[in-house]
């Protein structure tokens, strides 16, 4: 264990440079920016006290905030406190019907991302955050052939699982 | 020619140029193949919409507050005594620290430190994961001084890893699905804190909770434990990921020592108290009598318990309700392993078994 020196000397770069994919990836999991900013903290206070080399940070950084985005919607207290806020913003909006909806719509594809294999939801989700094949497959020690393969199960099986939950509400 | 795999169309849509120039012709000639790729195109489509969200974000607030937040956490000098303190906080925790105390049986002699208790059996202690948050932790009852703090470093291998923690490092068999490359390994001393219990801070803890505490039996205000756990080694898969592929763990299983307590007193007033959730306190009453079992504490929402064996050993098997975690956990002697990882039940099973020596 590194036991010397306060934070990393690198911190402020690594920070500045991969900030908003980090966010952008823990977005992606919990449909919500303000959720995903917390999200980001704990990711980098974990990364300032770890021996990570800064050039594989990107992807540690990545793979880290799905895992801990993830673990979020599991623990899911929280959330449901700011769903319920969320929700009263709704019923105070013009558009109602529309507010409501939408929150749904979240509320579902949170629960299916919830439900995917862990492998696969964190390699859709870095995918659709802008992630190459080649930094995919670094991030989650996958070959790049099976990122492609990995990914389109990923996507296939949130078809079924919004499918399935929409035709049994 | 055969047709590319389901994972090259999906490539293709996002990285034509990594998929290989015969592929890309085949598909362009195959009805198949086009409508495999109309339906990856039409899923890949719905998963960008319903992944879709504003992350814009303002990167200098941003940095304000981690530095902010950085300078709180240094991870310099107070490393050590924190992960105590993360370690006793938690709620899988208190299996450690209150449970030991609560666990505890015998009489102990006034003077030298006594064993009240040693790990003989791991059982799960389930509760709604609310009850576990509840639980009182260790200081709110005393002080609790941490005298070897714990320190796991990594090291080279496993003559290292059985050197340094004086156990044996077994040979891990077939690797699960997806687990690859080769492991780091890890050691540590044994760690061990002394609490002691006050009176004054247990009242305190009650009153905020808007409880009174029946007044201790004489003797307890001011009486010292001790626990003890390790000396212990992990082997780890992808350890520079913040969740590891998989980790099998050994070490010597927690043993607490009190000093001049009556313990079965201490023990029947501690789980008396009102602050302890009702379901958590008849648990670890049933059994309380040996202080040999080391409770297992897990929420009834997220985690699920099987009893097994391991290589005729019993063993609890714990998974998660999702199936992404899985631990399995056995003792022999006072030594504890476990195995773990983002795997089924299964996988962490078949690792267990095969474990050979080394």
């Amino acid at each position: 264990m590194v036991t010397s020196g306060a934070v990393r000397a690198d911190l402020e770069q690594v920070f500045r440079s991969a900030y908003p994919r980090v966010v952008a990836v823990a977005a992606r999991v919990l449909g919500s920016r303000s959720e995903a900013e917390d999200v980001a903290q704990e990711v980098f206070l974990t990364f300032c006290r770890s021996t990570v080399p800064a050039a594989e940070a990107p992807g540690w950084l990545s793979v880290a905030a799905a895992h801990t985005a993830l673990n979020h919607l599991r623990s899911g207290r929280r959330r449901a406190t700011r769903e319920v806020a969320a929700g009263h913003a709704a019923t105070v909006a013009p558009d109602v019907a529309d507010a409501v909806v939408t929150l749904d719509e979240r509320r579902r594809v949170r629960a299916a991302l919830a439900r995917l294999p862990r492998r696969q939801a964190i390699a859709l989700v870095l995918r659709h955050s802008g992630l190459s094949y080649a930094e995919v497959a670094a991030a989650l020690d996958l070959s790049t052939g099976s990122v492609g393969t990995t990914v389109r199960r990923a996507e296939s099986a949130l078809r079924e699982e919004l499918n399935r939950h929409a035709s049994s509400d | 020619m055969r047709h590319p795999t389901d994972g090259t169309l999906r490539r293709l849509l996002d990285e034509p140029a990594g998929v290989a120039e015969a592929d890309r012709a085949h598909v362009a000639g195959c009805e198949k193949c086009r409508v495999a790729l109309a339906e990856a195109t039409r899923d890949a489509d719905a998963a960008a919409d319903s992944l879709r969200v504003d992350a814009a974000t303002d990167v200098d607030a941003a940095w304000e507050r981690l530095s902010r937040a950085a300078e709180h956490h240094p991870r310099a000098t107070t490393r050590a005594p924190r992960r105590w303190r993360t370690l006793l906080r938690s709620p899988a925790v208190a299996a450690v620290g209150v449970a030991a105390v609560l666990v505890g049986a015998g009489a102990a002699a006034a003077g030298d430190w006594l064993q009240v208790f040693r790990t003989e059996r791991i059982a799960p202690v389930t509760a709604p994961e609310a009850d576990l948050v509840q639980l009182p932790e260790l200081d709110q009852f005393g002080d609790v001084v941490v005298t070897e703090a714990v320190d796991i470093r990594p090291v080279a291998d496993a003559t290292a890893a059985a050197k340094a923690s004086g156990l044996t490092v077994p040979k891990v068999g077939a690797l699960p699905r997806g687990v690859t490359g080769e492991p780091t390994y890890h050691a540590g001393a044994r760690a061990s804190a002394v609490f002691t219990y006050r009176a004054a801070k247990a009242e305190e803890t009650a009153r905020a909770r808007g409880r009174t505490l029946p007044p201790p039996p004489p003797g307890l205000d001011g009486s010292q434990f001790r626990f003890t756990a390790g000396p212990g080694f992990a082997v780890m898969w992808a350890a520079e990921r913040p969740f590891p592929a998989l980790v099998v763990a050994r070490a010597v299983a927690p043993s607490a020592y009190s000093t001049g307590v009556p313990f079965a007193t201490a023990r029947d007033y501690l789980l008396s108290l009102p602050i302890l959730p009702a379901n958590v306190a008849a648990q670890l009453r049933s059994f309380s009598s040996d202080g040999t079992t080391l409770p297992l504490f897990m929420s009834v929402e997220h985690m699920t318990s099987t009893a097994t064996d391991v290589g005729g050993v019993p063993a609890t098997l714990l998974t998660s309700k999702d199936e992404t975690l899985a631990a399995v956990v056995w003792l022999e002697g006072n030594v504890a392993t476990a195995v773990a990882g983002p795997l089924r039940g299964d996988e962490v099973l078949a690792v267990a078994r095969g474990l050979g020596p080394r």
